[in-house]
């Protein structure tokens, strides 16, 4: 009986399982909990996808990132909230911290709200920056929405973002672009820092800047916050330990309202839909690992000589030995595992590196199934002893990293592994040598014992 | 039998009859030289079995309390030996021979078969197979342990052996024997646990001697071979085989130019030379530096030279004087500016290596500070002080030149080469602390011949009586004598030269036996008191007299060993390197054996430069822990901030723009760690970590530098990059992990400021240009 309610339970949780690659737990942190009608669509679109969500306010006291150090959630989503701070359960430290326990955080922003101090500290130690007053509105005299930003002109019409640069997935574009926009209303930029781990998803025009509204002046002086690509509007960080967090410009654009807008650029003859709930889908499922999520299935390397024993992962070879390695890699898409393709213009790298790389090889695919695919590489071991590791090293824009690194040692020839010397032509002088020698001394005592003393009274006499 | 003829016989002279027959005699000398090895091997044993205090038990019985220090092997070098015996005794010879090690030199590794003088280890290897072959399960570690002291008394067997080649008086062996038994020259290198080179090398020295001297003696070929494949042995045991290669020449070139070659010494060192030169080539270590590395040349040089002799004296013996004077000068002054000439271009070309710089620094002290800090940095190839000599062999060195003179007065082909090593042997002594063991058996030697001489002229029981001449002939059977009774005009020539007086005799001997005494009384002190501390273990006395132990070393190595991953690479300086590895296990990126300067020196550098600098360092080597050394808190001086400038010297020889010994001197060239202590010395790793926290241990302005006897700031140094991970319960020893790079891209230094609840300084509020960012 408890076997079978056993087996019922573990087949309901394969069943109700994430359809994150990281856990399905997703906390929702709200200025109010009926605040989240106003996003229903996108909330409603999280727990069709398999999350289970739980809605808290800043101010409860039930609310804890952390149960006995383990995460208590897998994942956050910050809407804005009217409270300056955030509390002492979201402290900066406690969300850094949280980061660092590999969970991830969609953070939605508003122009219309203060940015949290907790939020902003723990930005800043990302060095993604907010505008100083913490209410800068993007505006753009060139792409807003005409129907409902005639005047102010701060809902921005933006196409869909493309390929960060050549090589890279675009992993936030509907499958087949077909000149849709996102309407981005009342956002809020960021400006990032030079870091490697930050990467900008969608980015404000040339020509959109942020203000102040608040301000009244006509001119915009010096202390203009950022203005046009500097403008980061929906910003992504991945950590070293590839947790991810997400800064959306704008909380409005995840509303229902945004989501069946009609929206008309200012040349546009036409009203036409926006793809806000197909960029939002993207967007949280980047965030909340459902896409872009890599996983090394096995590593294997071993010897690739004739007449060697076969063996898998073995700790030592020797100089240069013949070495094949090969890793099995899939990716995440949605909901299964399936084989991960390099991009044309990208390559996946081997390095065999002691201090510094010896060889830096590309691995071709060999093997490919439905949920991975194997690349490898045959290559000659340096002529060089020492504890050398096999290093793959592979960070992309938008891609967990996979830092994968197996240590072998790298001996010498023992004795009994080079050429004998009668191999060696140039030794055959010194092996003919030894063997006169040899014989010359043989043939001397042979004469030396066999030959008869002349008499050996008279020489006795003699002396 | 010889029995006294004399009426009434004394009980002295019954008992001194005894030991004139021959057999007894032997039986004598047998059962003296067992004593005398069982009085070295004892000796050596203070470091593992010591008696509490000599307080004796109620019913009358020493305590025997192994308490002090148990069987443990010693100081740094021993643990790698050690450590490779292991290795030897679980995978076999020929993985012994090919050993690559992986844990050592991380990440170069080392080809430690290839780099090791391997006769130690296959000696104790051997050993134990033979006791288990015997039934007798021993664990190698006891082996290792007591390998030394089981030597040493083969080494007072074979000092006894050479020093019979130098006189006839046998009892100067027996002295010889007692000498090398017990001289703290010697057992500061041989106590058990000891587990060096040297603890066999010595005995082989000594051997190798002995067997040169018979054979030089006999001009026998037989011997010349022992003697060559006893220096094989040397070879695979010990780097100071150079000595033998040096000195065997040496002595060779003196005689020659002594006028003295003969057929007997052609024949012992060519012998010598070829079979022992073919011995030592088979060591993979030795390799071809017999035939191309300067120091092997003069035994090179002198082997072609005595075949020159030779040549030259069979010529004489053809061809009549004039012509032979001629032959000669313009012969041997060809042949020897040729092979000059060939020498220089060889050295040049490269063919040859010059001098080592180990060579070079044993004839400029002062050498090795200016160009080769490592090898100075080590404190036994400092020089020796004066009262090391008598410290070291206390009588024996002023009877050292007595028996050298005595050694003139007889001046055969041995005696020449006790001269010579004499003079050798104390040069380098002079030169090196370490080399001391080298002068050692000469010194027993000498001083043996000279103390027998002088027992044998006074212990005499017997007085000449010239007056009486009838009866002295009945008792006396010397020719000597016996021809100075029998010719009274000769008497005149060779006056007979004795003590009379029975005063004078008792009183000459009565001084001797009391300095013999209080030689080993001396010897027994040094050795307990000086050469008998594991150095991994620290004793110390505490206010009550009692005794106490500091384990802080082999605390802090096990917890490495049970608490780090078994492939965490831990740096320190390289003097712990041995001890790391053999007992933490635990790979080490320098060890003792520092074969790779640049290696050692970028571990100097990371120690010596800033955190900044120090990182990246440290990422690239995969380090995962830092061991450093501190004597602050117990006053222990051999701690790592003494030997610091060591560290920055061997790094500033690399890295002279990034690393600069006079930063770390204050404007008025103090060397300070205190408040004063230079920006430079402040913000190194070293610094750092010796110092970190440690002003917690102390009321505020309280805090006390034990060693440097300084007063330290309130304020500690901070650690941004490293985190502390242990320190043991003296903080001799403390361990630092090192950080992991910062999850979200920050430096280590803005993390740390966070964490300490600093907020970043909004960088939008800079003024100057805009920061932008750059895809």
């Amino acid at each position: 009986m408890t076997s079978l309610t056993s087996f019922l339970l573990l087949l309901f949780t394969a069943v109700a399982q994430a359809i994150s690659s990281s856990g399905s737990r997703l906390l929702v942190v709200l200025e109010d909990v009926a605040e989240k009608a106003h996003y229903s669509k996108f909330l409603g679109d999280l727990e069709g996808r398999g999350f289970e969500v739980t809605y808290e306010t800043p101010k409860s006291e039930s609310l804890s990132l952390f149960h006995l150090g383990e995460r208590s959630y897998d994942h956050i989503l910050f809407f804005p909230t009217k409270a300056k701070g955030l509390g002492p359960n979201l402290t900066a430290n406690l969300l850094l911290k949280f980061i660092d326990a590999q969970g991830n955080i969609l953070l939605a922003l508003s122009a219309q709200k203060q940015a949290p101090t907790a939020i902003v500290a723990a930005l800043s130690e990302l060095d993604i920056h907010l505008p100083s007053e913490r209410t800068g509105l993007v505006v753009d005299h060139f792409n807003y929405d005409v129907t409902s930003a005639d005047e102010k002109h701060d809902v921005l019409l933006l196409p869909t973002p493309g390929a960060l640069r050549p090589g890279v997935k675009d992993f936030f574009s509907p499958a087949t672009p077909n000149d849709e926009v996102i309407a981005f209303p009342q956002a809020i930029g960021q400006v990032l820092g030079n870091g490697a781990l930050l990467t900008p998803i969608l980015r404000a025009p040339a020509t959109a800047y942020s203000y102040n509204p608040k301000e009244e002046s006509e001119v915009l002086g010096d202390d203009l916050f950022a203005a046009g690509k500097q403008l980061s509007l929906v910003t992504t960080v991945q950590a070293r330990n590839s947790a991810r967090l997400t800064v959306i410009g704008s909380a409005d654009m995840l509303s229902d309202k945004w989501f069946d807008a009609k929206v008309q650029k200012v040349d546009g003859k036409a009203a036409i839909a926006t793809v806000n709930r197909e960029f939002a889908k993207r967007v949280s499922g980047w965030t909340f690992n459902e896409i872009g999520v890599l996983k090394v299935n096995s590593i294997e390397h071993h010897l690739n000589e004739e007449g060697q024993g076969n063996q898998s992962n073995p700790k030592i070879y020797r100089i240069k030995n013949d070495v094949t390695y090969s890793i099995s890699l899939s990716e995440y898409e949605w909901d299964h595992w399936a084989a991960f393709k390099v991009p044309a213009e990208d390559d996946l790298q081997l390095e065999f590196s002691m201090l510094s790389p010896f060889h830096r090889l590309s691995l071709k695919p060999t093997v490919s199934s439905e949920e991975s695919t194997t690349y490898s590489t045959n290559f000659k071991l340096p002529d060089q002893h020492g504890i050398f590791n096999f290093k793959i090293n592979h960070k992309r824009p938008f891609l967990n990293n996979i830092e994968e690194k197996n240590t072998v040692s790298v001996r010498h020839f023992a004795h009994d592994e080079w050429p004998r010397s009668y191999a060696i032509s140039g030794a055959w002088p010194w092996i003919s040598g030894i063997g006169a020698t040899v014989t010359g001394w043989l043939f001397f005592v042979a004469i030396w014992l066999y030959s008869k003393p002349a008499g050996k009274g008279e020489s006795k006499k003699n002396r | 039998m010889a029995v006294a003829t004399a009426s009434d016989p004394s009980p002295i002279q019954v008992l001194a009859d005894v030991g004139k027959s021959k057999s007894l005699r032997t039986l004598l000398r047998v059962l003296i030289l067992c004593f005398i090895a069982g009085a070295a091997v004892s000796s050596r044993l203070f470091s593992v079995i010591r008696r509490s205090s000599p307080i004796a038990h109620s019913k009358r019985r020493m305590v025997l309390t192994a308490a002090c220090f148990e069987s443990i092997i010693h100081e740094f070098d021993p643990w790698f030996n050690f450590r490779a015996t292991k290795y030897l005794i679980a995978n076999g010879f020929y993985d012994f021979w090919d050993w690559f090690d992986d844990r050592t030199w991380h990440p170069l590794g080392r080809v430690t078969g290839g780099t090791l003088y391997p006769g130690l280890m296959v000696t104790s290897g051997a050993i134990y197979h033979a006791l288990r072959a015997l039934t007798i399960p021993v664990d190698i570690r006891n082996i290792c342990v007591l390998l030394a002291p089981a030597f040493s008394g083969l080494t007072a067997f074979a000092a006894y052996l050479l020093t019979n080649e130098m006189t006839t008086n046998t009892s100067a062996g027996l002295l010889a024997a007692a000498f090398m038994g017990i001289t703290p020259g010697y057992i500061s290198r041989s106590v058990a646990g000891s587990y060096d080179n040297e603890a066999i090398a010595i005995f082989l020295l000594v051997f190798t001697f002995y067997l040169w001297i018979k054979a030089l003696k006999l001009g026998s070929v037989l011997w010349g071979a022992l003697c060559a494949l006893f220096y094989g042995y040397m070879v695979a045991s010990w780097g100071g085989y150079a000595f033998i290669t040096c000195l065997v020449p040496l002595h060779a070139f003196v005689l020659i130019c002594m006028g003295r070659y003969s057929t007997r010494l052609y024949v012992s060192y060519t012998t010598w030379y070829a079979l022992g030169t073919l011995a030592s080539m088979q060591i993979p270590f030795v390799g071809f530096l017999p035939v191309r590395t300067s120091e092997h040349m003069p035994a090179l040089g002198i082997f072609g030279f005595l075949q020159l002799v030779a040549f030259i004296y069979y010529i004489r013996s053809a061809l009549s004087g004039a012509q032979f004077k001629a032959f000669l000068f313009v012969g041997l002054g060809a042949v020897f500016g040729l092979a000059l000439l060939a020498l220089v271009a060889m050295t040049s070309a490269g063919y040859i290596a010059p001098w080592s710089g180990r060579f070079y620094s044993l004839w400029d002290t002062g050498y090795a500070k200016i160009h080769i800090p490592i090898i100075a940095s080590v404190s036994e190839h400092q020089p020796t002080a004066w009262p090391a000599f008598f410290f070291d062999l206390n009588m024996l060195i002023w009877l050292f030149p007595a028996g050298v003179y005595l050694c003139f007065q007889d001046l055969k082909d041995e005696h020449v080469f006790v001269v010579v090593y004499a003079l050798f042997g104390s040069y380098f002594a002079g030169v090196m602390v370490r080399l001391m063991l080298t002068l050692t058996p000469i010194v027993c030697v000498a001083a043996a011949m000279a103390s027998s001489q002088l027992l044998s002229t006074f212990l005499s029981v017997k007085s000449p009586k010239v007056k009486d001449p009838e009866q002295e002939d009945a008792t006396d059977s010397s020719s000597k004598k016996a021809k100075q009774n029998t010719g009274s005009l000769r008497s005149a020539n060779s006056p007979y030269v004795g003590v009379y007086s029975f005063l004078s005799k008792g009183l000459v001997s009565g001084i001797m036996t009391i300095y013999l005494l209080l030689f080993v009384l001396h010897c027994t002190w040094v050795t307990s008191n000086a050469y008998s501390s594991p150095s991994v273990v620290l004793a110390s006395r505490m206010p009550d007299g009692s005794q106490h132990i500091i384990d802080d070393y082999r605390e802090a190595y096990q917890w490495l060993r049970q608490n780090t991953k078994e492939d965490a690479k831990i740096m320190s300086w390289w003097d712990y390197g041995y001890q790391i590895g053999g007992m933490a296990d635990r790979p080490t990126l320098v060890d003792n054996n520092t074969w790779n300067n640049t290696h050692i020196a970028t571990v100097g550098k990371a120690m010596s430069s800033s955190e900044e600098v120090s990182y990246p360092i440290m990422r690239q080597h995969e380090v995962d822990y830092v061991l450093v050394v501190f004597g602050g808190l117990l006053g222990y001086s051999g701690d790592d901030i003494n030997k610091f400038l060591w560290m920055v010297r061997i790094a500033e020889g690399i890295w002279p723009d990034e690393v600069s010994e006079r930063k770390f001197f204050t404007p008025r060239g103090e060397y300070r760690v205190d408040g004063d202590a230079t920006e430079t010395m402040k913000n190194s790793l070293m610094y750092k970590m010796s110092y970190y926290n440690y002003h917690t241990m102390f009321p505020p302005g309280q805090a006390q530098d034990r060693v440097r006897g300084v007063r330290l700031p309130d304020t500690g140094p901070v650690l941004n990059t490293l985190d502390e991970a242990f320190t043991s319960e003296n903080w001799i020893i403390r361990i630092y992990k090192v950080k992991d790079l910062d999850n979200v891209g920050r430096d280590h230094a803005a993390a740390a400021s966070f964490e300490r609840g600093h907020k970043k300084k909004k960088a939008t509020k800079k003024r100057g240009p805009r920061a932008l960012r750059v895809e």
